[in-house]
Protein backbone atom coordinates (compact mmCIF):
# COMPACT_ATOMS: atom_id res chain seq x y z
CA UNK A 1 0.00 0.00 0.00
CA UNK A 2 2.65 2.20 1.03
CA UNK A 3 4.75 1.44 -2.10
CA UNK A 4 2.17 2.80 -4.30
CA UNK A 5 1.09 5.91 -2.53
CA UNK A 6 4.78 6.28 -2.63
CA UNK A 7 4.67 5.45 -6.61
CA UNK A 8 2.01 8.06 -7.25
CA UNK A 9 3.56 10.53 -5.05
CA UNK A 10 6.72 10.20 -6.91
CA UNK A 11 5.01 10.58 -9.90
CA UNK A 12 3.60 13.87 -9.18
CA UNK A 13 6.28 15.87 -7.48
CA UNK A 14 8.86 14.09 -9.76
CA UNK A 15 10.08 17.44 -11.40
CA UNK A 16 10.24 19.19 -7.74
CA UNK A 17 12.14 16.46 -6.32
CA UNK A 18 14.71 15.99 -9.02
CA UNK A 19 15.36 19.92 -9.75
CA UNK A 20 15.75 20.09 -5.69
CA UNK A 21 18.28 17.99 -5.28
CA UNK A 22 20.17 19.04 -8.80
CA UNK A 23 20.28 22.68 -7.34
CA UNK A 24 20.68 21.55 -3.45
CA UNK A 25 23.91 19.32 -4.59
CA UNK A 26 24.73 22.57 -6.59
CA UNK A 27 24.41 25.22 -3.94
CA UNK A 28 26.96 24.28 -1.55
CA UNK A 29 30.04 23.97 -4.38
CA UNK A 30 28.77 27.17 -5.97
CA UNK A 31 29.32 28.94 -2.45
CA UNK A 32 32.38 28.07 -2.13
CA UNK A 33 33.93 29.23 -5.71
CA UNK A 34 36.76 31.51 -5.35
CA UNK A 35 37.40 30.36 -1.95
CA UNK A 36 40.71 31.50 -0.44
CA UNK A 37 44.42 30.06 0.47
CA UNK A 38 45.08 28.75 3.80
CA UNK A 39 47.00 32.06 5.04
CA UNK A 40 44.35 34.63 3.17
CA UNK A 41 44.46 38.08 4.30
CA UNK A 42 41.78 39.27 6.84
CA UNK A 43 40.43 41.38 3.60
CA UNK A 44 39.86 38.10 1.63
CA UNK A 45 38.99 36.54 4.91
CA UNK A 46 36.06 38.99 5.43
CA UNK A 47 35.53 38.75 1.87
CA UNK A 48 34.60 35.36 1.77
CA UNK A 49 32.27 35.51 4.69
CA UNK A 50 30.56 37.92 2.70
CA UNK A 51 30.11 35.53 -0.31
CA UNK A 52 29.27 32.89 2.02
CA UNK A 53 26.44 35.49 3.78
CA UNK A 54 24.82 36.42 0.73
CA UNK A 55 24.47 32.44 -0.57
CA UNK A 56 23.13 32.00 2.62
CA UNK A 57 19.50 33.03 1.75
CA UNK A 58 19.27 30.50 -0.85
CA UNK A 59 19.34 27.38 1.66
CA UNK A 60 15.75 28.19 3.28
CA UNK A 61 14.81 29.76 -0.01
CA UNK A 62 15.59 26.06 -1.39
CA UNK A 63 14.29 24.28 1.36
CA UNK A 64 10.61 26.27 0.99
CA UNK A 65 9.89 25.18 -2.41
CA UNK A 66 10.86 21.62 -2.42
CA UNK A 67 8.20 21.51 0.89
CA UNK A 68 6.30 23.67 -1.38
CA UNK A 69 6.26 21.47 -4.47
CA UNK A 70 5.84 18.09 -2.92
CA UNK A 71 3.69 19.36 -0.36
CA UNK A 72 1.02 20.93 -2.47
CA UNK A 73 1.34 17.69 -4.99
CA UNK A 74 0.37 15.46 -2.39
CA UNK A 75 -3.24 16.84 -2.64
CA UNK A 76 -3.84 18.16 -6.12
CA UNK A 77 -5.49 15.32 -7.37
CA UNK A 78 -7.10 14.13 -4.90
CA UNK A 79 -8.87 18.09 -4.70
CA UNK A 80 -9.14 17.40 -8.61
CA UNK A 81 -12.12 14.48 -7.69
CA UNK A 82 -13.07 16.51 -4.40
CA UNK A 83 -11.13 13.48 -2.85
CA UNK A 84 -14.16 10.94 -3.61
CA UNK A 85 -11.27 8.34 -4.55
CA UNK A 86 -9.45 8.67 -1.14
CA UNK A 87 -12.13 8.49 1.33
CA UNK A 88 -13.94 5.59 -0.61
CA UNK A 89 -10.33 3.47 0.18
CA UNK A 90 -10.87 0.97 2.86
CA UNK A 91 -8.65 2.76 5.21
CA UNK A 92 -8.99 5.22 8.05
CA UNK A 93 -8.33 8.41 6.60
CA UNK A 94 -5.95 9.57 9.30
CA UNK A 95 -3.76 6.47 8.28
CA UNK A 96 -4.37 7.39 4.11
CA UNK A 97 -3.24 11.25 5.46
CA UNK A 98 0.21 9.38 7.40
CA UNK A 99 0.52 7.17 4.29
CA UNK A 100 0.79 10.18 2.01
CA UNK A 101 2.69 12.28 4.53
CA UNK A 102 5.25 9.37 4.46
CA UNK A 103 5.41 9.09 1.46
CA UNK A 104 6.62 12.75 0.38
CA UNK A 105 9.06 12.41 3.59
CA UNK A 106 10.67 9.57 1.96
CA UNK A 107 10.98 11.84 -1.57
CA UNK A 108 12.32 14.44 -0.06
CA UNK A 109 15.30 12.72 1.27
CA UNK A 110 16.84 12.99 -2.31
CA UNK A 111 17.25 16.60 -2.06
CA UNK A 112 18.23 16.31 1.22
CA UNK A 113 21.05 13.69 0.81
CA UNK A 114 22.15 15.73 -2.45
CA UNK A 115 23.09 18.90 -0.37
CA UNK A 116 24.46 16.95 2.41
CA UNK A 117 26.74 15.75 -0.56
CA UNK A 118 27.21 18.66 -2.54
CA UNK A 119 28.38 20.37 1.42
CA UNK A 120 30.49 17.67 2.10
CA UNK A 121 31.92 17.75 -1.57
CA UNK A 122 31.99 21.63 -1.14
CA UNK A 123 33.73 21.67 2.37
CA UNK A 124 36.87 19.15 1.12
CA UNK A 125 37.55 20.98 -2.02
CA UNK A 126 37.29 24.28 -0.55
CA UNK A 127 40.67 25.66 1.32
CA UNK A 128 39.06 27.02 4.44
CA UNK A 129 41.21 29.90 5.61
CA UNK A 130 42.76 29.91 9.04
CA UNK A 131 40.30 31.11 11.73
CA UNK A 132 37.52 30.02 9.59
CA UNK A 133 35.62 26.27 9.76
CA UNK A 134 33.47 24.37 7.46
CA UNK A 135 30.33 22.95 8.94
CA UNK A 136 28.72 20.66 6.05
CA UNK A 137 27.37 18.41 8.88
CA UNK A 138 25.08 21.54 10.09
CA UNK A 139 24.57 23.00 7.51
CA UNK A 140 22.45 19.36 6.08
CA UNK A 141 20.82 18.48 9.36
CA UNK A 142 19.58 22.36 9.12
CA UNK A 143 18.60 22.33 5.40
CA UNK A 144 16.44 18.73 6.39
CA UNK A 145 15.19 20.00 9.27
CA UNK A 146 13.64 22.96 6.85
CA UNK A 147 13.12 20.89 4.35
CA UNK A 148 10.33 18.67 6.88
CA UNK A 149 8.89 21.88 8.53
CA UNK A 150 8.53 23.68 5.29
CA UNK A 151 6.56 19.97 3.32
CA UNK A 152 4.69 19.79 6.74
CA UNK A 153 3.30 23.01 6.74
CA UNK A 154 2.07 22.98 3.42
CA UNK A 155 1.22 19.55 3.29
CA UNK A 156 -0.92 20.97 6.19
CA UNK A 157 -2.35 23.31 4.57
CA UNK A 158 -3.11 22.17 1.13
CA UNK A 159 -5.07 19.02 2.63
CA UNK A 160 -7.62 21.37 3.28
CA UNK A 161 -10.64 22.57 1.66
CA UNK A 162 -11.59 25.30 0.09
CA UNK A 163 -13.45 26.18 2.98
CA UNK A 164 -10.26 25.65 5.24
CA UNK A 165 -8.51 27.45 2.71
CA UNK A 166 -11.39 30.53 3.42
CA UNK A 167 -10.54 30.61 7.10
CA UNK A 168 -6.67 30.89 6.67
CA UNK A 169 -7.10 34.21 4.50
CA UNK A 170 -10.29 34.90 6.64
CA UNK A 171 -7.87 34.91 10.26
CA UNK A 172 -5.04 36.68 7.82
CA UNK A 173 -7.66 39.25 6.55
CA UNK A 174 -8.81 39.81 10.07
CA UNK A 175 -5.10 40.88 11.00
CA UNK A 176 -4.43 42.92 8.67
CA UNK A 177 -7.96 44.94 9.25
CA UNK A 178 -6.98 44.77 13.13
CA UNK A 179 -3.60 46.18 11.82
CA UNK A 180 -5.02 48.88 10.12
CA UNK A 181 -7.50 50.16 12.68
CA UNK A 182 -4.74 50.15 15.26
CA UNK A 183 -3.02 52.69 12.92
CA UNK A 184 -6.39 54.76 11.99
CA UNK A 185 -6.90 55.39 16.04
CA UNK A 186 -2.97 56.32 16.50
CA UNK A 187 -2.14 52.89 18.43
CA UNK A 188 2.14 52.33 17.92
CA UNK A 189 1.89 48.51 18.04
CA UNK A 190 2.88 46.86 14.84
CA UNK A 191 0.84 43.40 14.93
CA UNK A 192 1.90 42.65 11.82
CA UNK A 193 5.83 42.74 12.78
CA UNK A 194 5.02 41.04 15.93
CA UNK A 195 3.35 38.18 14.54
CA UNK A 196 6.29 37.69 11.69
CA UNK A 197 8.59 37.84 14.99
CA UNK A 198 6.86 35.76 16.66
CA UNK A 199 6.83 33.29 13.99
CA UNK A 200 10.66 33.31 12.70
CA UNK A 201 12.11 33.83 16.00
CA UNK A 202 12.24 30.47 19.23
CA UNK A 203 9.96 28.74 19.58
CA UNK A 204 7.91 29.69 16.33
CA UNK A 205 7.53 27.12 13.45
CA UNK A 206 10.10 29.49 11.25
CA UNK A 207 12.60 29.88 13.25
CA UNK A 208 14.96 26.89 11.07
CA UNK A 209 14.61 29.02 8.15
CA UNK A 210 16.31 32.35 10.29
CA UNK A 211 20.08 32.42 11.64
CA UNK A 212 23.00 31.49 9.82
CA UNK A 213 23.20 29.38 7.06
CA UNK A 214 26.39 29.23 6.06
CA UNK A 215 28.99 26.64 5.36
CA UNK A 216 32.35 28.41 6.36
CA UNK A 217 31.94 30.20 8.86
CA UNK A 218 33.91 31.84 12.21
CA UNK B 1 -33.87 -12.54 4.58
CA UNK B 2 -30.98 -10.36 5.70
CA UNK B 3 -30.47 -6.96 4.38
CA UNK B 4 -27.02 -6.19 2.72
CA UNK B 5 -28.59 -2.37 3.37
CA UNK B 6 -30.52 -0.92 5.72
CA UNK B 7 -31.73 2.20 6.71
CA UNK B 8 -33.61 4.12 8.83
CA UNK B 9 -35.27 6.97 9.07
CA UNK B 10 -32.06 8.95 7.85
CA UNK B 11 -32.34 12.75 7.40
CA UNK B 12 -30.42 15.22 5.57
CA UNK B 13 -30.83 18.77 4.80
CA UNK B 14 -28.59 19.41 1.67
CA UNK B 15 -30.18 23.27 0.92
CA UNK B 16 -32.93 25.07 1.38
CA UNK B 17 -34.95 23.62 -1.08
CA UNK B 18 -33.90 19.87 -0.70
CA UNK B 19 -33.39 17.11 1.97
CA UNK B 20 -33.42 13.69 2.45
CA UNK B 21 -36.30 12.71 4.58
CA UNK B 22 -37.37 9.31 6.37
CA UNK B 23 -35.24 7.24 4.11
CA UNK B 24 -35.84 3.43 5.43
CA UNK B 25 -34.47 1.83 2.38
CA UNK B 26 -34.18 -2.05 2.74
CA UNK B 27 -32.05 -4.15 0.08
CA UNK B 28 -31.71 -7.90 1.08
CA UNK B 29 -28.92 -9.62 0.60
CA UNK B 30 -28.09 -11.08 -2.76
CA UNK B 31 -30.76 -9.05 -4.30
CA UNK B 32 -30.23 -6.65 -7.79
CA UNK B 33 -31.68 -3.46 -6.46
CA UNK B 34 -33.22 -0.95 -8.73
CA UNK B 35 -32.83 2.82 -7.26
CA UNK B 36 -35.05 4.45 -9.40
CA UNK B 37 -35.64 8.32 -9.23
CA UNK B 38 -35.71 11.38 -11.92
CA UNK B 39 -33.03 13.65 -11.58
CA UNK B 40 -32.76 15.76 -8.52
CA UNK B 41 -34.44 13.05 -6.66
CA UNK B 42 -31.57 12.02 -4.03
CA UNK B 43 -30.15 9.11 -5.48
CA UNK B 44 -26.62 10.45 -5.50
CA UNK B 45 -27.06 11.80 -2.36
CA UNK B 46 -28.50 8.82 -0.84
CA UNK B 47 -25.74 6.41 -2.48
CA UNK B 48 -23.24 9.25 -0.31
CA UNK B 49 -24.89 8.65 2.75
CA UNK B 50 -24.62 4.96 2.50
CA UNK B 51 -20.73 5.40 1.65
CA UNK B 52 -20.24 7.65 4.70
CA UNK B 53 -18.89 10.59 2.05
CA UNK B 54 -22.21 12.64 3.76
CA UNK B 55 -22.90 12.14 7.12
CA UNK B 56 -26.75 11.59 8.20
CA UNK B 57 -28.10 14.35 10.72
CA UNK B 58 -30.56 11.99 12.13
CA UNK B 59 -31.43 7.97 11.42
CA UNK B 60 -29.34 4.77 10.99
CA UNK B 61 -27.52 2.99 8.41
CA UNK B 62 -25.66 -0.46 8.21
CA UNK B 63 -24.24 -1.85 5.06
CA UNK B 64 -23.61 -5.53 4.96
CA UNK B 65 -24.64 -5.57 8.86
CA UNK B 66 -22.05 -2.99 10.20
CA UNK B 67 -22.60 0.95 10.80
CA UNK B 68 -22.15 3.79 8.87
CA UNK B 69 -19.80 5.56 8.99
CA UNK B 70 -18.53 3.24 12.69
CA UNK B 71 -17.33 0.38 10.62
CA UNK B 72 -16.76 2.39 7.18
CA UNK B 73 -13.05 0.95 6.20
CA UNK B 74 -14.39 -2.88 7.13
CA UNK B 75 -17.40 -1.86 4.97
CA UNK B 76 -15.68 -0.36 2.22
CA UNK B 77 -13.44 -3.26 2.07
CA UNK B 78 -16.10 -5.52 0.87
CA UNK B 79 -18.03 -2.62 -1.18
CA UNK B 80 -17.25 -2.10 -4.87
CA UNK B 81 -17.53 1.51 -5.82
CA UNK B 82 -18.48 3.26 -9.08
CA UNK B 83 -19.25 6.50 -9.03
CA UNK B 84 -21.71 8.83 -11.28
CA UNK B 85 -18.22 11.07 -12.07
CA UNK B 86 -15.18 9.49 -12.42
CA UNK B 87 -13.11 9.97 -9.28
CA UNK B 88 -9.65 8.11 -10.25
CA UNK B 89 -6.57 10.15 -10.73
CA UNK B 90 -6.50 11.58 -14.23
CA UNK B 91 -2.63 11.47 -14.42
CA UNK B 92 -2.30 7.49 -13.89
CA UNK B 93 -2.31 4.73 -16.91
CA UNK B 94 -4.64 2.18 -16.50
CA UNK B 95 -2.07 -0.01 -15.93
CA UNK B 96 -1.02 2.44 -12.75
CA UNK B 97 -4.59 3.00 -11.48
CA UNK B 98 -5.21 -0.69 -11.39
CA UNK B 99 -1.98 -1.54 -9.45
CA UNK B 100 -2.49 1.57 -6.96
CA UNK B 101 -6.15 0.14 -6.43
CA UNK B 102 -5.49 -3.38 -6.08
CA UNK B 103 -2.57 -2.62 -2.88
CA UNK B 104 -6.13 -1.17 -0.98
CA UNK B 105 -7.88 -4.47 -1.22
CA UNK B 106 -6.62 -7.97 0.67
CA UNK B 107 -9.46 -9.94 -2.05
CA UNK B 108 -8.49 -8.17 -5.22
CA UNK B 109 -8.61 -11.10 -8.02
CA UNK B 110 -5.55 -9.77 -10.07
CA UNK B 111 -6.76 -12.56 -12.45
CA UNK B 112 -11.23 -10.97 -12.94
CA UNK B 113 -9.02 -7.66 -13.47
CA UNK B 114 -6.77 -8.80 -16.13
CA UNK B 115 -9.55 -10.52 -17.57
CA UNK B 116 -11.74 -7.68 -17.81
CA UNK B 117 -9.39 -5.16 -18.86
CA UNK B 118 -8.69 -7.54 -21.94
CA UNK B 119 -12.88 -8.52 -22.82
CA UNK B 120 -12.55 -4.67 -22.31
CA UNK B 121 -10.34 -3.73 -24.44
CA UNK B 122 -8.52 -1.19 -21.97
CA UNK B 123 -5.32 -0.51 -23.13
CA UNK B 124 -2.64 -0.41 -19.75
CA UNK B 125 -0.30 2.58 -20.83
CA UNK B 126 -3.51 4.73 -21.80
CA UNK B 127 -3.74 7.71 -19.23
CA UNK B 128 -7.16 7.68 -17.42
CA UNK B 129 -7.73 11.17 -18.01
CA UNK B 130 -7.63 10.49 -22.01
CA UNK B 131 -10.08 8.22 -21.59
CA UNK B 132 -13.64 8.25 -23.92
CA UNK B 133 -16.64 8.08 -21.50
CA UNK B 134 -17.14 4.22 -21.90
CA UNK B 135 -13.41 3.44 -21.65
CA UNK B 136 -13.76 5.25 -17.66
CA UNK B 137 -16.73 3.74 -17.35
CA UNK B 138 -15.31 0.39 -18.16
CA UNK B 139 -12.69 1.08 -16.14
CA UNK B 140 -14.41 1.95 -12.92
CA UNK B 141 -16.53 -1.50 -13.51
CA UNK B 142 -13.36 -3.48 -13.58
CA UNK B 143 -11.86 -1.40 -10.55
CA UNK B 144 -15.27 -2.33 -8.71
CA UNK B 145 -15.27 -6.21 -9.67
CA UNK B 146 -11.96 -6.68 -9.26
CA UNK B 147 -11.89 -6.07 -5.66
CA UNK B 148 -14.11 -9.11 -5.17
CA UNK B 149 -17.32 -7.32 -3.14
CA UNK B 150 -20.30 -8.82 -1.46
CA UNK B 151 -22.11 -5.24 -1.76
CA UNK B 152 -21.89 -3.43 -5.40
CA UNK B 153 -23.18 0.56 -5.57
CA UNK B 154 -23.27 1.40 -8.56
CA UNK B 155 -24.71 5.35 -9.37
CA UNK B 156 -25.61 5.73 -13.13
CA UNK B 157 -22.95 3.23 -14.02
CA UNK B 158 -24.31 3.48 -17.73
CA UNK B 159 -25.38 6.97 -18.35
CA UNK B 160 -24.19 8.49 -21.28
CA UNK B 161 -22.29 5.45 -22.64
CA UNK B 162 -23.35 4.02 -25.99
CA UNK B 163 -25.47 0.66 -26.55
CA UNK B 164 -22.65 -1.72 -26.76
CA UNK B 165 -20.51 0.36 -23.85
CA UNK B 166 -23.26 -0.57 -21.83
CA UNK B 167 -24.11 -4.30 -22.76
CA UNK B 168 -20.52 -5.25 -21.88
CA UNK B 169 -20.69 -3.21 -18.62
CA UNK B 170 -23.94 -4.64 -17.59
CA UNK B 171 -22.61 -8.54 -18.82
CA UNK B 172 -19.74 -7.71 -16.62
CA UNK B 173 -22.05 -7.32 -13.61
CA UNK B 174 -24.59 -9.72 -14.42
CA UNK B 175 -21.57 -12.89 -14.61
CA UNK B 176 -19.76 -11.25 -11.86
CA UNK B 177 -23.47 -11.54 -9.34
CA UNK B 178 -24.66 -14.99 -11.12
CA UNK B 179 -20.52 -15.99 -9.82
CA UNK B 180 -20.97 -14.55 -6.53
CA UNK B 181 -23.84 -13.98 -5.58
CA UNK B 182 -23.31 -10.41 -4.22
CA UNK B 183 -26.02 -7.85 -3.67
CA UNK B 184 -26.13 -4.84 -6.40
CA UNK B 185 -27.37 -1.42 -5.66
CA UNK B 186 -27.55 0.27 -9.24
CA UNK B 187 -29.19 3.97 -9.49
CA UNK B 188 -30.66 4.93 -12.49
CA UNK B 189 -32.80 6.99 -14.21
CA UNK B 190 -32.49 4.69 -16.93
CA UNK B 191 -35.87 2.76 -16.15
CA UNK B 192 -35.94 0.29 -19.39
CA UNK B 193 -32.49 -0.38 -18.33
CA UNK B 194 -33.16 -1.71 -14.78
CA UNK B 195 -36.55 -3.50 -15.96
CA UNK B 196 -34.59 -6.75 -17.36
CA UNK B 197 -32.79 -7.78 -14.81
CA UNK B 198 -33.63 -6.26 -11.43
CA UNK B 199 -35.45 -8.23 -8.80
CA UNK B 200 -36.26 -5.29 -6.05
CA UNK B 201 -36.86 -1.96 -6.73
CA UNK B 202 -36.60 1.94 -4.94
CA UNK B 203 -38.53 4.85 -6.24
CA UNK B 204 -37.17 8.09 -5.24
CA UNK B 205 -38.80 11.59 -5.26
CA UNK B 206 -37.43 14.60 -4.15
CA UNK B 207 -35.95 13.13 -1.11
CA UNK B 208 -38.27 10.45 -0.50
CA UNK B 209 -38.65 6.87 -0.51
CA UNK B 210 -41.49 6.94 -2.44
CA UNK B 211 -42.18 2.71 -3.19
CA UNK B 212 -40.04 -0.31 -2.44
CA UNK B 213 -41.00 -3.62 -3.35
CA UNK B 214 -40.16 -6.86 -5.52
CA UNK B 215 -39.78 -6.29 -9.25
CA UNK B 216 -42.68 -8.49 -10.16
CA UNK B 217 -44.97 -6.76 -7.68
CA UNK B 218 -44.20 -3.49 -9.00
CA UNK B 219 -44.72 -4.65 -12.94
CA UNK B 220 -47.67 -6.57 -12.25
CA UNK B 221 -49.54 -4.45 -9.88
CA UNK B 222 -49.62 -1.82 -12.12
CA UNK B 223 -52.41 -1.68 -15.15
CA UNK B 224 -53.79 0.75 -17.25
CA UNK B 225 -57.54 -0.07 -17.45
CA UNK B 226 -60.34 0.83 -19.77
CA UNK B 227 -63.55 1.22 -18.40
CA UNK B 228 -67.04 2.26 -19.24
CA UNK B 229 -69.78 4.17 -17.32
CA UNK B 230 -67.39 4.32 -14.25
CA UNK B 231 -68.88 5.14 -11.08
CA UNK B 232 -68.05 9.08 -10.50
CA UNK B 233 -66.85 8.56 -7.14
CA UNK B 234 -64.60 5.39 -6.24
CA UNK B 235 -64.02 4.67 -2.73
CA UNK B 236 -64.52 1.12 -1.58
CA UNK B 237 -62.15 -0.01 -4.53
CA UNK B 238 -60.29 -3.44 -3.96
CA UNK B 239 -57.33 -1.94 -5.87
CA UNK B 240 -55.67 1.77 -5.55
CA UNK B 241 -56.43 4.25 -8.48
CA UNK B 242 -53.26 6.09 -9.24
CA UNK B 243 -54.85 7.53 -12.24
CA UNK B 244 -58.54 8.88 -13.76
CA UNK B 245 -58.42 10.01 -17.38
CA UNK B 246 -61.09 10.76 -20.49
CA UNK B 247 -61.34 8.35 -23.18
CA UNK B 248 -58.39 8.31 -25.61
CA UNK B 249 -60.58 9.68 -28.65
CA UNK B 250 -59.75 6.02 -30.22
CA UNK B 251 -61.80 3.88 -27.93
CA UNK B 252 -64.57 4.25 -25.59
CA UNK B 253 -64.48 4.52 -22.31
CA UNK B 254 -61.95 6.41 -19.99
CA UNK B 255 -58.76 5.22 -18.83
CA UNK B 256 -58.13 4.27 -15.19
CA UNK B 257 -54.61 3.59 -13.64
CA UNK B 258 -54.50 1.09 -11.12
CA UNK B 259 -51.90 -0.30 -8.23
CA UNK B 260 -52.00 -3.33 -6.52
CA UNK B 261 -54.16 -4.96 -9.15
CA UNK B 262 -55.51 -9.01 -9.32
CA UNK B 263 -57.71 -10.60 -11.66
CA UNK B 264 -60.38 -11.08 -9.38
CA UNK B 265 -60.47 -7.20 -8.83
CA UNK B 266 -62.70 -7.12 -12.59
CA UNK B 267 -65.86 -8.33 -10.44
CA UNK B 268 -65.73 -4.35 -8.78
CA UNK B 269 -66.64 -2.96 -12.15
CA UNK B 270 -70.23 -5.48 -12.20
CA UNK B 271 -70.89 -4.42 -8.65
CA UNK B 272 -70.68 -0.31 -9.50
CA UNK B 273 -72.94 -1.00 -12.92
CA UNK B 274 -69.57 -0.46 -14.60
CA UNK B 275 -68.30 -2.21 -17.51
CA UNK B 276 -64.36 -3.18 -17.60
CA UNK B 277 -63.07 -3.34 -21.19
CA UNK B 278 -59.20 -3.71 -21.24
CA UNK B 279 -56.34 -4.70 -19.06
CA UNK B 280 -53.16 -3.32 -19.88
CA UNK B 281 -49.92 -4.20 -18.22
CA UNK B 282 -47.61 -1.00 -17.75
CA UNK B 283 -44.09 -1.63 -18.55
CA UNK B 284 -41.57 -0.39 -15.90
CA UNK B 285 -40.89 3.13 -16.89
CA UNK B 286 -44.89 3.86 -17.29
CA UNK B 287 -45.74 2.10 -14.30
CA UNK B 288 -42.83 4.79 -12.47
CA UNK B 289 -44.47 7.31 -14.30
CA UNK B 290 -47.90 6.96 -12.87
CA UNK B 291 -46.58 6.46 -9.63
CA UNK B 292 -44.30 9.85 -10.02
CA UNK B 293 -47.49 11.41 -11.09
CA UNK B 294 -49.54 10.27 -8.04
CA UNK B 295 -46.95 10.71 -5.44
CA UNK B 296 -46.81 14.91 -6.57
CA UNK B 297 -50.61 15.44 -6.91
CA UNK B 298 -52.01 12.87 -4.54
CA UNK B 299 -55.74 14.27 -5.48
CA UNK B 300 -54.99 13.82 -9.04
Amino acid sequence: MFREILRTQWKWSTIGVVVGAVVAFALPLMTVQGAGTADARWIEVRQLLDDQRSWAQWYPLLALAVGLLVGTSAWTNDHRVRHVYALTLPLPRWRFVLLRYGAGLVLLVAPMLALAVGAGVAASAATVPSGLHAYPVALSIRFALAVVVAYSIFFAISSGTTRTAGYVLSVVGAVVVVQLLFRVSGGSTNLLTAIFDRMVTWPGPFEIFSGRWMLIDV
Amino acid sequence: MSNAIETRAVQRRMNKAFEIRDLALNVPSGSIYGFLGPNGSGKTTTIRLLLGLLRSSQGSIALLGRSVPADMPHILARTGFVPERPHLYAGLTIGEAVRYHSAFYSAWDAERAESLRRQFRLDPSQRVGRLSKGETGKLLVLLALAQNPDLLVLDEPTDGLDPVVRRDVLSALLDYVSQCGATVFISSHLVHELERFCDWVGVMDDGRLVAEMPMGTFKNGIKRLRVLDGPAVVDDAPFTLLAREPSDGVSAGEIWVVRDWQASMSQYFERVGASLREVVDLDLEEGFVELLRTFRSPNA
